[in-house]
């Protein structure tokens, strides 16, 4: 009875994890399959080609797009661990004048939904003439109220006499967050990297928005023109490109699925 | 101290001047813009309430909003039921966990515009590979995604599978709550695996639940890529969704007045089913 | 020239007083101990002293500079936190040197400096391990190993003992003493505990409130409080405390409450003593305890209680007795200690009596 019943258990989470896996896997295979083939079920091409990737890679700039995406998330990535942590410092560990101010603000910021305020903030993107430049990808992300709020909260939990012994041992404030701080925040601070990168590489409306120069494309913008655009042409054509954003985010999931899960499950953001 | 303050105030000053310009402004604006009419190259006029009486009577906007409320009865649902049977499973000693772990939540941290073009593609009524199974089991194909009855399920089936990993976590961490005592208590009282679920795990994981429900209805109000990839709204416009007709509006028909007034109008029904969700599921406590 | 001046030093977060006009000197190389409460403002005048704390009014002074308004690192002060405050990251070496990186100090200067505290802490097993992989006796001395590498003109302790274990804490507080008076470096320690004020300090501010209630030796301290705070504060098991009316006769004194009289063992002189109202203060090892057989009778010269708990301690036992509605304790290293019911005489030494008028000690009495 009982061995039946883990038979059934392992055999639910098997069929479980083949729907969640195997779609990926089947686009996988198709990139590399014939136009004839694309429909089939089997995984494995019997002529496989790297055609569809050669189509793909002659009609659009998914190699720009590709560093297009990196450049921008990274420098987002960067801006909201560099700034956001002096940011939080201060509102955690520093007294000043209108730190309560700040803090509620933050909180309410986070209860606004993004729609509201997409259309007045593409306004502004239009009168600072920032349509079709990384300004516009980069400079409302720079900032990230979720963020400082968990770094916030890590830092509330470091003790004070640690920053009193930096004082005493001649550090500045800025010193003491980067050289104390900084190394006792790694989990707080790899989770913030991870969900910011990854916000931003799969981010499709802003992008949409503010950006219309096949140059200035990031990847899931790009992605989304050439398949909806009709440039693709064929599911091989469109499957191959999607699989240029999907790649470099299965190997980094693959190396730090841990982090990435803490990471999505604390922020509440999903791609 | 008198440094404190001066370097607190230079730490975070150019946050506040962010939150001023690209929070609080964008906030204030769109409630300026609802009384705008504006196309971003003349200049503004000043248009009353007209944008809020053209939305009460906007049959797009509010097909739009029906679809989202389709939506939304068929995803809560179905998010709710697959990420708490999944988090069960998970809830037990098992080999492999973390991989299990990691194969639910992989759709999670892929693009959703990744997600819709797949989906596409196994939608696909002649070539794709739903239909290629139904067929092998000696079922006919089904138009998912170009039948009005089927798109709208269809989409709403896809993204449960997108987020339900993300839901197991929020789930797991709930279980992983419910103290031991507790269990052996009502193991001791004799309740069967249906009653130990109905009476102890279901009432505990709540807070969880309340948490699923309201992500996942904000969610779902923000849907947009999935029916811009795989559907443009249609057919019949049975996919259009809010944000797909307030980008249409600022994107292709340049009225930022009305989008900005559609925006508002999606933050204020967010804010409203949210609030009610949470009195219902309160309620539901209580009995 | 007094090594620490504070002139008239005031604190205050926002309407709340927390240290009010408090004035010290510290003599050059002495170790001065602020004991008092919590809530008695002795951590924030140190934090003053250290430049963590921003002081609302008046100086301070260190080897005759101002530092009033001077940030920590300008004031050649090194301090240890009562949490250790040690780098987690870092190993013990670094946290001993990074203070003297900072300073720029050179580099064989800082191996000398960090390998000389190693010595005389005993650290040099652990000097390439983290924080975390050491007890809390040996994380104790890494903190007073930062602090001595500095070579600062002041040592600061923030109750640097109160997260040990008892046997610990009275180990630590020898080798505290020991260093300090090897090094010389003047010294301010701030304790909530008595014990440890007593034992260390060559001298003891009594804080309560925000104030200053006496400075003295230890042993003036606990000879000659000059309050009831005071005298309650120092010394354990405290001093007992009974209300009642002093009476001259013939030249001679009482002292009565609630119509019992406690008499004194030696005649004293009568103008010395303020007649009315007072509060009569005598420690428990100060007094005699003689139990009453039941077959004698007849008045005996002491005051007569009845046991109601004895404490064997082994050396000393505490006896709590009952006279009349007062419940009083005595100290006592009798070998025939009484039973629990017994009836019992008490001399009370009539030189160690102390009297309150108020709540102010009648200091001419003794």
């Amino acid at each position: 009875m009982k061995t039946l019943r883990r038979i059934a258990l392992y055999t639910g989470l098997t069929i479980a994890a083949l729907t969640f896996i195997y779609p990926f896997l089947w686009m996988a295979s198709a990139t590399f399959k014939p136009l004839s083939e694309v429909g089939t079920i089997a995984l494995f091409p019997s002529h496989a080609t790297l055609d569809n990737y050669r189509t793909m890679w002659a009609r659009a700039p998914f190699g720009r797009a590709l560093l297009n995406s990196m450049f921008v998330a990274g420098t987002i990535t960067i801006s909201v661990l560099v700034f956001g942590s002096i940011t939080a410092y201060s509102m955690a560990r520093l007294r000043f004048r209108g730190r309560p101010v700040l803090n509620a603000a933050t909180m309410g910021v986070l209860l606004v939904p993004g729609q509201l305020t997409l259309i007045p903030m593409y306004t502004l993107i239009v009168q600072f003439g920032w349509v079709d430049t990384y300004a516009a990808l980069i400079v409302p992300y720079l900032f990230n109220a979720t963020a400082i709020l968990m770094m916030r909260q890590f830092f509330l939990q470091i003790p004070q006499s640690l920053i009193d012994s930096a004082r005493m041992d001649g550090m500045g404030e800025m010193r003491i967050l980067f050289t104390i701080f900084w190394p006792l925040s790694r989990p707080v601070l790899s989770i913030v990297a991870i969900f910011t990168f990854m916000g931003s590489w799969n981010e499709v409306l802003w992008p949409l928005l503010v950006v219309r120069e096949q140059h200035l494309m990031t990847l899931p913008q790009l992605l989304t023109v050439f398949s909806l655009g009709g440039g693709a042409g064929s599911i091989g054509v469109s499957l191959a490109s999607a699989m240029v954003l999907v790649v470099p985010v299965v190997i980094a999931y693959a190396i730090l699925q841990r982090n990435f899960i803490e990471s999505m499950a604390s922020s509440g953001v999903k791609g | 101290m008198r440094a404190e303050r001066r370097s607190g105030s230079l730490m975070a000053a150019p946050y506040a001047a962010f939150l001023a310009v690209f929070a609080l402004y964008p906030i204030l604006f769109a409630l300026v813009l609802v009384f705008l009419k504006w196309d971003l190259v003349t200049t503004p006029v000043f248009a009353g309430f007209d944008n809020v009486r053209v939305l009460a009577n906007d049959g797009r906007f509010w097909r739009a909003v029906e679809n989202t409320f389709v939506f939304l009865s068929i995803h809560l649902p179905l998010q709710i039921a697959s990420a708490l049977a999944l988090a069960l499973a998970l809830n037990r000693p098992l080999m492999f966990r973390s991989f299990w772990r990691a194969a639910f939540f992989l759709p999670v941290v892929i693009s959703g515009a990744v997600v819709a073009i797949l989906w596409s593609n196994l939608y696909a009524t002649d070539v794709g590979l739903i239909n290629g199974l139904l067929v092998r089991v000696g079922l006919n194909p089904v138009p998912w995604l170009t039948d009005p009855s089927t798109a709208m399920p269809a989409i709403a089936a896809m993204v449960t599978w997108k987020n339900v990993g993300f839901y197991v976590i929020i789930y797991l961490a709930g279980l992983q709550y419910i103290p031991r005592s507790c269990k052996e208590a009502i193991e001791i009282e004799g309740a069967t695996t249906w009653q130990r679920f109905r009476y102890l795990t279901l009432p505990m994981l709540l807070p969880q639940t309340i948490l699923v429900v309201t992500l996942s209805t904000i969610n779902g109000f923000q849907l947009f890529i999935e029916p811009y990839v795989m559907t443009g709204g249609g057919p019949l416009r049975r996919t259009y969704s809010i944000v797909l007709y307030l980008y249409t509006n600022a994107f292709a028909y340049q009225k930022m007045g009305y989008a900005a007034t559609i925006g508002v109008a999606l933050a204020l029904i967010i804010g409203t089913v949210v609030l009610i969700q949470r009195r219902v599921i309160g309620k539901a406590e209580a009995l | 020239m007094p090594s620490v001046h504070f002139d008239h030093v005031s604190k205050r977060f926002g309407a709340t007083t927390v240290v009010e006009d408090f004035s010290l000197d510290v003599e050059d190389g002495e170790l001065l101990v602020l004991v008092g409460g919590s809530g008695s403002g002795k951590t924030t005048i140190l934090r003053m002293l250290a430049g963590l704390e921003e002081v609302t009014e008046g100086t301070i002074r260190i080897d005759d500079r101002d530092v009033t308004a001077l940030p920590p690192r300008d004031r050649d002060v090194a301090m240890v936190f009562q949490d250790y405050g040690l780098y987690p990251h870092m190993t013990v070496r670094e946290n001993l040197s990074l203070g003297l990186r900072l300073r720029k100090v050179a580099r064989t200067e800082i191996d000398r400096r960090v390998a000389w505290a190693a010595d005389m802490l005993r650290l040099e097993p652990l000097l390439d391990r983290k924080p975390k992989q050491l007890s809390g006796g040996q994380q104790q001395r890494v903190a007073m190993g930062r602090a001595m590498v500095r070579e600062p003109l002041v040592f600061l302790f923030d109750e640097p003992l109160s997260n040990l274990d008892a046997g610990l804490r009275a180990q630590m507080r020898i080798e505290i003493g020991g260093l300090q008076r090897r090094l010389m470096t003047t010294t301010v320690y701030v304790t909530h505990d008595q014990v440890e004020a007593m034992t260390l300090g060559d001298r003891i501010v009594v804080l309560a409130d925000g104030r200053i209630q006496q400075i003295g030796k230890p042993i003036e301290l606990y000879r000659s409080p000059v309050n009831r705070f005071v005298a309650g504060f120092v010394g354990t098991p405290p001093m007992n405390f009974v209300d009642g009316n002093v009476a001259q006769k013939n030249g001679s004194i009482s002292f009565t409450s609630d119509g019992i009289d406690f008499p004194f063992l030696s005649e004293r002189r009568a103008s010395d003593v303020p007649s009315g109202s007072v509060t009569l203060g005598i420690r428990p090892e100060d007094m005699t305890v003689d139990v009453l057989d039941a077959q004698s009778d007849g008045p005996t010269r002491g005051l007569q209680g009845r046991v109601v708990l004895v404490e064997r301690l082994g050396g000393t036992s505490h006896i709590h007795f009952d006279a009349g509605p007062h419940r009083l304790l005595a100290a006592v290293s009798n070998d025939r200690l009484p039973e629990v019911g017994d009836a019992i005489s008490v001399r009370l030494h009539s030189e160690r009596i102390h009297l309150f008028v108020g709540d102010r000690r009648i200091s001419s009495v003794i």
